[in-house]
């Protein structure tokens, strides 16, 4: 398995800029733990903090990328963890397109216009299938929750977010500035790829 | 409508019942068969018999179903086909339809009737042999999904049903039924059971709707544009949804089947090939779209099927429209008497009209700039700055910059908020980028090719995220003239007249609210706050005052001008005022 230092740089460049806080979230870790590991970062000159906020410097990158195939040894080898990442990958794609569904409606001849959200059949068509993606997003991360218990933090932050979107938070589908759906799984999907050592691949 | 054998409600058109009773679905059903309009048959299993079914733990009762049985031998009746089997085979869909819509409950199953014996008569009918194989291949597929819960890939184009039969069992360990009647009880217990879904659950808690209520069911029989020449299944918006022009505008594809046109994966003709092949159908369709644009007082989205030569509606909706459009349609439709002006101007959203009145880049300028790079065109508008490739460099850039990336990760995000318009080199209109940008409001173009970003960095950039260009220099933007845009002028002046506010570009002795601390950063304002810096007042200014709580703030604060801000629009303003004003009525009524 893999210390503070490296699960610290680690959440803190799937964060982007974070606090101790932040971070410690992204991980399901304790605040102070973090914080002190954040801070020797930056003594090593991996990690930038000014009033609070880290940020990945260019060497602690490069540490980390020299760190990971033997951090991540184990999960890379095991077949069970590239078959649940075959699993993601389907479902990135379905949860890809229904938030582009959900920010711009088919409209006439292939043309989408934004979504003004006064359509609630339309909306709840999405939420729903949000919600059954959802669903198989669960079993997924039950999965790799087996391989490594720190991903199971996913779940409960999709299911917050989730939460909020069904009590009519529509923010929290897609909105960037909060810990919305998409921004979780955007999250996951970018751990997954830096444990996995593998490269993104957008849909065309 | 009629009960057989009191628990199944036949949907003929002869009364609408109550949508307490049969749902949303059922009652549209019912009404548009009212109408007269050609709407496919259907049965209605009605919401008291969901509570049966929980009553009874989940298991139709046999009165129940037996009234089922005799509502399918009566479709079979009023369309000669029959279910289950024979040359001529009945096909119908499985849908569920609450009296309010919600999230969780079992949409859609397709296809239910159909067998090997009933594939060979379809491939007979079709004279399509790969039709009749996939619609089989579709039934078992959605079956698995939606009624075992299987987890399975598309079927692919050469997929046979046994092939997807096996991929259910494996993955679930229980089998799709072979008979159509057992495959159709099992749905719509399904449909029924769904109303107490997990997800289904905690959206009524979430919205306080009783536990008590339930979902109807819809079994409604299936028509098929795929049975020749003279068949075929398009849709036919009222007006024009993208320019608003008032002539019926629609897709026509011959010979296509269901999900074909919607799906995108046809190419579909213009409906004047449906004028020149199929005269009554066409002109019987035209006019049953005036007809529910003229009930709904909206711009209507029918979706219909041709089945040899013979016309069937199968849904209508309030169509998606352009900015453009909702402008025009909403003039035109007050102007034929159709709906209020208050309601017009309702229904032209704040977003819109900024859309409509966002400067656009001047002609001259494009014509003579260089093209950079050209992609998918991720999220509309227009913007430039000069190109920077990280994302740091973004955030600690003093002017305007333009992001330019090969893909996007979590840590560009904060690059992507502080840059004016994003450029990605991987990745198409479903990419990361392109949902991040459409959240920030950032005009971005992704796929423009490897390499590409940086070619651009250090340059000054225009991104036109509705056209998916990027060109060297920054373009000259110019304002839109309302006076080229059909209906605009109008509704300024409707909005200018309904207002009780006057907004003007210069007035002594506003509040200025972003001064005073109620700059309107994110999210919406707090309206009580608002109200309150306003007190007293007699005019005002400020960035939050373009948003519905500001304009409600300035009618309860009884202030008599706004003062518009650059880069405020007078008629973004006007309509919010005029908004808030028909709001503040209706609430004074209630």
């Amino acid at each position: 398995m893999t210390d503070t230092d490296l699960l610290a740089l680690h959440g803190l460049a799937v964060k982007k800029a974070g606090s101790p806080a932040a971070v410690a979230a992204v991980l399901g870790a304790d605040e102070s733990e973090i914080e002190s590991a954040l801070e020797a970062a930056v003594a090593e000159g991996r990690a930038a903090g000014a009033k609070g906020t880290f940020m990945v410097a260019p060497a602690g990158r490069e540490w980390l990328d020299s760190r990971y195939p033997e951090a991540y040894a184990e999960f890379r080898a095991d077949p069970a963890a590239s078959e649940a990442y075959e699993r993601f990958e389907r479902i990135n794609r379905e949860l890809l397109s229904l938030f582009t569904d959900w920010q711009m409606m088919p409209a006439a001849g292939g043309e989408r216009v934004p979504n003004d959200h006064s359509d609630a059949d339309y909306d709840n068509g999405v939420i729903d299938r949000l919600g059954a993606q959802h669903e198989r997003a669960e079993k997924v991360l039950d999965r790799f929750a087996e391989l490594d218990p720190r991903l199971g933090i996913y779940e409960t932050r999709l299911d917050e977010a989730y939460d909020r979107v069904l009590a009519g938070e529509i923010d929290w589908v897609s909105g960037a500035r909060i810990d919305s759906y998409h921004t979780v799984w955007f999250e996951l999907h970018e751990d997954l790829l830096r444990m996995l050592g593998r490269e993104r691949e957008e849909a065309p | 409508m009629t009960a057989v054998a009191d628990r199944v409600v036949v949907l003929d058109g002869s009364s609408v019942p109550d949508r307490e009773v049969v749902g949303n679905k059922g009652r549209s059903i019912a009404w548009m068969l009212s109408l007269g309009l050609p709407v496919p048959p259907a049965l209605c299993l009605p919401i008291e018999e969901c509570r049966r079914f929980h009553a009874a733990g989940g298991e139709l009762e046999d009165e129940a179903w037996r009234s089922v049985l005799a509502g399918v031998a009566g479709l079979e009746e009023k369309l000669g086909r029959s279910f289950g089997g024979g040359a001529n085979p009945l096909l119908v869909s499985v849908r569920s339809g609450a009296a309010v819509s919600m999230p969780g409950m079992m949409d859609t199953v397709l296809n239910l009737g159909i067998t090997d014996e009933v594939e060979e008569a379809l491939a007979a009918l079709s004279g399509d042999r790969d039709f009749a194989r996939s619609t089989h291949c579709r039934f078992v597929h959605q079956f698995g999904e939606t009624v075992l819960g299987a987890d399975l890939d598309e079927p692919g184009p050469d997929a046979t049903p046994a092939e997807v039969r096996e991929a259910v069992l494996r993955d679930t360990d229980e089998a799709v039924p072979t008979d159509p009647h057992e495959a159709l009880k099992a749905v719509i217990a399904t449909v029924f059971g769904s109303w107490s879904s997990r997800r289904a659950k905690a959206y009524r808690k979430h919205w306080g709707i009783s536990e008590d209520g339930g979902t109807a069911v819809i079994v409604q029989a299936m028509v098929f544009g795929n049975l020749g020449e003279d068949s075929g299944t398009g849709v036919l918006f009222s007006r024009n949804p993208l320019s608003g022009d008032p002539a019926p505008y629609g897709e026509w594809l011959p010979k296509g089947q269901g999900e074909d046109v919607v799906s995108g994966t046809h190419d579909p003709l213009p409906l004047e090939v449906l004028e020149g092949s199929m005269r009554g159908a066409h002109d019987r369709l035209i006019e049953a779209a005036k007809l529910l644009e003229h009930e709904h007082g909206d711009v209507q989205d029918v979706e219909f099927t041709v089945e040899r030569g013979e016309l069937w509606l199968l849904q209508t909706r309030s169509a998606k429209r352009s900015p453009l459009a909702a402008v025009r349609a909403a003039v035109d439709l007050a102007q034929e008497g159709a709906i209020e002006r208050a309601e017009a101007l309702r229904r032209v959203s704040a977003e819109q009209l900024a859309t409509v009145l966002a400067p656009k880049l001047a002609e001259a300028e494009v014509a003579k700039a260089e093209v950079l790079a050209r992609g998918v065109a991720a999220c509309p508008g227009v913007a430039s700055g000069i190109g920077v490739v990280d994302s740091e460099a973004a955030c600690k850039a003093d002017g305007d910059v333009v992001l330019a990336r090969p893909t996007t990760s979590p840590e560009d995000v904060s690059g992507m908020i502080a840059a004016r318009a994003v450029v990605t080199e991987r990745g198409g209109s479903t990419s990361h980028a392109a949902v991040v940008t459409r959240a920030l409001g950032r005009p971005s173009v992704v796929g423009v090719g490897e390499g590409v970003s940086d070619g651009l960095a250090g340059r000054e950039l225009t991104v036109d995220g509705s056209a998916g260009v990027v060109y060297a220099g920054i373009l000259l933007t110019e304002d839109v003239d309302p006076a080229t845009v059909p209906g605009l002028g109008t509704l300024i002046e409707w909005a200018r007249e309904a207002s009780p506010v006057a907004v003007v570009d210069e007035v002594p002795d506003s509040v200025d609210l972003d001064a005073a601390g109620a700059a309107l950063d994110e999210g919406a304002p707090d309206a009580g706050a608002l109200a309150e810096a306003l007190r007293g007042a007699t005019a005002a200014r400020g960035s939050a005052l373009a948003t519905a709580e500001g304009a409600r703030a300035v009618l309860e604060a009884g202030v008599g001008t706004v003062e518009r801000l650059p880069g405020q629009h007078e008629a973004a303003l006007l309509l919010r005022l005029a908004q808030e004003q028909s709001n503040l009525l209706e609430d004074k009524e209630r």
